[in-house]
């Protein structure tokens, strides 16, 4: 078997020193297994977490509350209820966003979105409670910041374009995507952690960004790799269908 | 504090007592080391020695294969260096091992752990090499003797557990490219002596000429794989009208005739007048002078390409820069006036300057780097890419799918699912996640691999020979290792048994929660499976689970018992049980007594090793028992189904981790980036 491998990498010797140096390295299950984990619980999967533990008989971390808690609050700032959200929030710590101005503003500033969205979703709509909110909640904490108030302004600009036809601008569109809730919420869930003392950021992340920092630094430096480095995240049929290089077959675009 | 008064008493040369305490020097091993003055072999470094070493060098002494004693006393006419001390290959360095430490500021790092890994396996090499040739390894008796015999030692423990759990992780011999440990016999200016291990160098000649000095490299050079590398030296004397000392680093073939620095590819800091030498004999203003016990520090950060000196432990700034990243550097020192010495601390012992917070701040900001990197994912041809939080969902249900964790990727699913509809506020979410294809295949292999993580390998085995029957056939290492797991499981529940009886009392039901959900479902489809092989007799496989205890005896017995056996009963059982379990060890040993593989043979003596424990669990062999162990077997057979099936047999997550470990690697290996980063211990425990 070994022999085989070697005869069909031998053809391209430089793809073959990497791909050695690929199949050298073995992934523990455990370790895998302890990042899936690790994923599950601090980015609030908690249905999963569970039968996960029991699949893989590993234990489940002690911290079901707050886990449900983290839940809740992603689910009521993807779904737009700020309000409920930053209740909750503080329900769990209130000093989690009175030591993070940033965050607190971020998630003031959904809610304005939120308030303009259903203000202009008709024509004859009051605009008034969209103005009080801004003047009375975000307009005094971006008179202490530039950033803050050049958002600020930014959001409030949506009041006069919204309602137009026709495309928006782009920095518009964003300010409506969902991404940006999810963006916040996932803040919002980083911050939570790093105040209970854990790590904010999920392992997975950290190591999906690694993956793409490694790559990016390597070709940069000119490394002897591969010009195409395939996950297999398709169908294994597919991708062995897919020629060599082939970049349509990448997992991993390096934009 | 502590970093002060180190030095100090390092350079009052009483050092040898104050650093490594460890278990002090017994009196058995400080005869030897008396026998041998300080410039001994390689071998010769008693400080360091621990206990674990002590016993093998004892061990080793009455052996007739290069005892310890016997090799230092050869080594002390020769030039007892070669190159080979220590690290080189082909040489069984039998007793000779050298002490392996690791400077402070390079634990937890990549480079280090080859670097053990490197040192464990001579370890092993070694014990290997002895046992080989001791009279009567093998049989149970002396296995289990020289268990005793290393009992301290918990490399064997982990080795007995590599063996029987999994194969041990590879090690690039090349990579792992040692660090200096000592200044070089076969390196230096013939007029230096080498003293305290190599460490400590003087200058013994009479005065140098104006343009000649000695000077004297180190073992090995500073390996790039480390980021940073650094070294300190203290001066322990200046000499009568000296301190024409240079410390630094050149190449190896640089002339050791002249002081540091002067040559090309020669760098150093310089005594006398504090300036910094490189390729030339005029210097650059660069610190103060130094002279008697001053401690002076030298660092090439192989990132980015500089060197630097402290002096006292304060940082005096980049003395070089532009490094070349394709050259050999050592660690050199110069001197050229009689008496002056100076003692090297290549991170035996604490270092004057925080080496370790530069190195932190160094890491530190590359994490930062990563942190910020994103992109975006091509996960599936034809559709746009996706961001990373998608990305990643795909990540996680691949694996789940692909690991046969049936439930949770289903469960993982509906959550990704519910979340993302939340998130557009509509029914109509567009969906990135892509969904796992469940089939029946995972099913079976969670069964499967279930079965093994309750411990419950005649099942496994059952299942497997029913739904895979090749799978076993054509993988006979997993086969073996289940055969033995099974034994182990035997003992295992052997002493849960005992224990209990012993307690009279019978213990609350253990945390047994995952094995008893789903029995019924699992009952059902026992008893049609059952019908099934009996009907078909399956072959000549049928043997496998035939063999051993009765499923209904070994299945739930902890619960079991905690019901309502009286003592009586118990001991029925035991006495049962262990009847078993020795006739199903004579069994195993029988099936492969005679495979010649040398893994197979290891794995037999450790597992048998077990039975002659009267409680295993607190002897040294009781990492076998671990419930942890069946982890690596569950996966090696999950592995092997798959394989057996035409899909892969690695997830793409574990690609992910793969690729990732070797570009890493490719960014450390010329000291880049990557050299300051662990995969596994930073991103992955």
């Amino acid at each position: 078997m070994s022999s085989s491998t070697v005869s069909v990498s031998a053809a391209t010797p430089t793809q073959h020193h990497f791909q050695r140096r690929v199949d050298e390295t073995k992934p523990s299950k455990s370790d895998i297994n302890f990042v899936i984990m690790d994923y599950l619980i601090s980015e609030g999967y908690p249905k999963a977490a569970e039968k996960f533990a029991k699949e893989a008989n590993i234990q489940l971390p002690r911290e079901e509350e707050p886990i449900q808690a983290r839940v809740e609050i992603r689910k009521a700032i993807h779904a737009g209820n700020i309000d409920t959200a930053i209740n909750k929030i503080n329900d769990l710590n209130p000093q989690i966003l009175d030591t993070d101005s940033a965050l607190h503003f971020a998630l003031l500033r959904l809610q304005l979105i939120e308030l303009i969205r259903v203000c202009t979703t008709n024509a004859d709509a009051d605009i008034t409670p969209a103005l009080n909110f801004a003047s009375s909640q975000l307009a005094p904490r971006a008179a202490t910041n530039p950033d803050f108030l050049k958002d600020l302004e930014l959001t409030m600009s949506l009041l006069i374009f919204l309602p137009t036809e026709g495309a928006l601008q782009p920095q518009f569109a964003e300010l409506l995507q969902p991404s940006l809730r999810r963006d916040v919420a996932s803040r919002v869930n980083e911050a939570i952690l790093t105040n209970m003392g854990m790590r904010g950021e999920a392992r997975l992340r950290s190591l999906v960004r690694l993956r793409v920092w490694a790559e990016d630094k390597a070709r940069a430096a000119g490394k002897d790799i591969p010009p195409a480095m395939p996950l297999g995240l398709q169908d294994a049929d597919e991708s062995m269908n897919e020629g060599h290089g082939n970049s349509d077959a990448l997992d991993i675009m390096v934009s | 504090m502590f970093r002060r008064s180190s030095y100090a008493s390092v350079a009052a040369g009483n050092s040898g007592q104050s650093q490594n305490s460890g278990p002090a020097r017994s009196g058995a091993f400080s005869h030897l080391a008396a026998s041998n003055p300080g410039v001994g072999p390689p071998s010769a470094h008693p400080s360091t020695h621990h206990a674990r070493h002590l016993s093998r060098s004892l061990d080793a002494d009455g052996h007739p294969h290069g005892s310890m004693s016997s090799s230092w006393r050869q080594g002390q006419g020769h030039a007892p260096y070669s190159g080979t001390f220590g690290y080189a290959a082909g040489m069984p360095h039998d007793g000779a091992s050298p002490l392996f430490f690791v400077p402070s500021y390079l634990r937890g790092s990549k480079h280090a752990e080859r670097l053990e890994e490197a040192h464990k396996k001579r370890l092993a090499a070694q014990r290997e090499y002895r046992s080989n040739h001791s009279s009567n390894a093998g049989s149970l008796s002396t296995s289990s003797s020289s268990v005793n015999l290393h009992k301290l030692g918990a490399s064997h423990r982990g080795m007995a557990h590599d063996i029987v759990e999994r194969a041990p992780p590879f090690v690039d011999d090349q990579s792992a490219a040692p660090w200096p440990t000592r200044w070089n016999e076969g390196d230096k200016y013939i007029q230096l002596e080498l003293e305290e291990y190599g460490r400590q160098a003087k200058f013994s000649g009479s005065q140098k000429t104006h343009d000649e000095a000695a000077s004297v490299r180190a073992d090995y050079p500073m390996p790039r794989q480390c980021g940073i590398y650094y070294y300190e030296v203290t001066v322990v004397s200046k000499g009568k009208d000296g301190r024409m000392i240079g410390v630094g680093f050149s190449g190896p073939k640089v002339a050791l005739t002249r002081i540091p620095g002067w040559e090309p590819e020669s760098y150093a800091y310089h005594g006398d007048d504090g300036q910094c030498f490189s390729n030339t004999t005029s210097g650059k203003p660069y610190g103060p002078k130094f002279g008697t016990l001053d401690v002076i520090g030298c660092g090439i950060n192989f990132r980015t390409g500089t060197a630097f000196f402290t002096k006292n432990g304060h940082f005096l700034g980049t003395a070089f820069r532009d490094l070349k990243t394709d050259k050999s550097y050592y660690p050199t020192i110069g001197m050229k006036k009689p008496g002056e010495t100076l003692k090297a601390n290549f991170g035996q012992e604490p270092f004057a300057f925080d080496i370790d917070k530069m190195v932190k701040a160094e890491k530190a900001a590359i994490h930062v780097e990563i942190a910020r990197s994103r992109t975006v994912y091509r996960i599936e041809k034809d559709k746009p890419p996706v961001e990373e939080t998608a990305f990643i969902h795909s990540l996680v249900g691949q694996y789940l799918a692909h690991d046969g964790y049936v439930e949770t990727a289903r469960a993982f699913g509906e959550e990704v699912i519910e979340e993302a509809r939340a998130l557009t506020n509509d029914g109509d979410a567009d969906l990135s996640y892509v969904e796992a294809d469940e089939d029946i295949d995972a099913i079976n292999r969670q069964k499967i691999r279930a079965a093994i993580l309750e411990g419950d390998i005649d099942k496994a085995l059952k299942h497997t020979n029913a739904y895979y029957p090749s799978v076993l056939r054509e993988n006979e290492n997993i086969y073996f290792k289940l055969r033995c797991r099974k034994f182990i499981e035997m003992i295992r529940r052997t002493n849960e048994l005992s224990a209990q009886l012993q307690q009279a009392v019978p213990t609350p039901p253990s945390k047994r929660s995952t094995a008893s959900n789903g029995d019924g479902d699992e009952y059902g489809f026992e008893m049609e499976l059952d019908d099934h092989l009996n009907a078909h007799h399956n072959g000549g496989q049928q043997r496998d689970w035939e063999m051993g205890i009765h499923r209904a005896d070994t299945m739930d017995t902890e619960d079991r018992l905690s019901l309502d056996l009286d003592t009586e009963d118990m001991e029925a059982r035991l006495n049962k049980l262990t009847q078993e379990t020795i006739s199903y060890g004579q069994v195993l040993k029988q099936e492969f007594q005679h495979d010649p593989r040398r893994e197979v043979k290891r794995a037999l003596e450790d597992t048998f090793a077990l039975i002659a424990y009267e409680n295993v669990g607190e002897s040294s062999l009781a990492p076998l028992l671990e419930r942890g162990g069946r982890v690596p077997v569950a996966e090696e057979l999950n592995g092997a189904i798959l394989v057996s099936l035409g899909k892969s047999s690695s997830a793409a997550l574990e690609r992910l981790v793969q690729q990732t470990e070797a570009l890493v690697g490719e960014l450390a290996d010329d000291g880049g980036p990557g050299a300051f980063i662990n995969v596994g211990r930073d991103f992955l425990q």
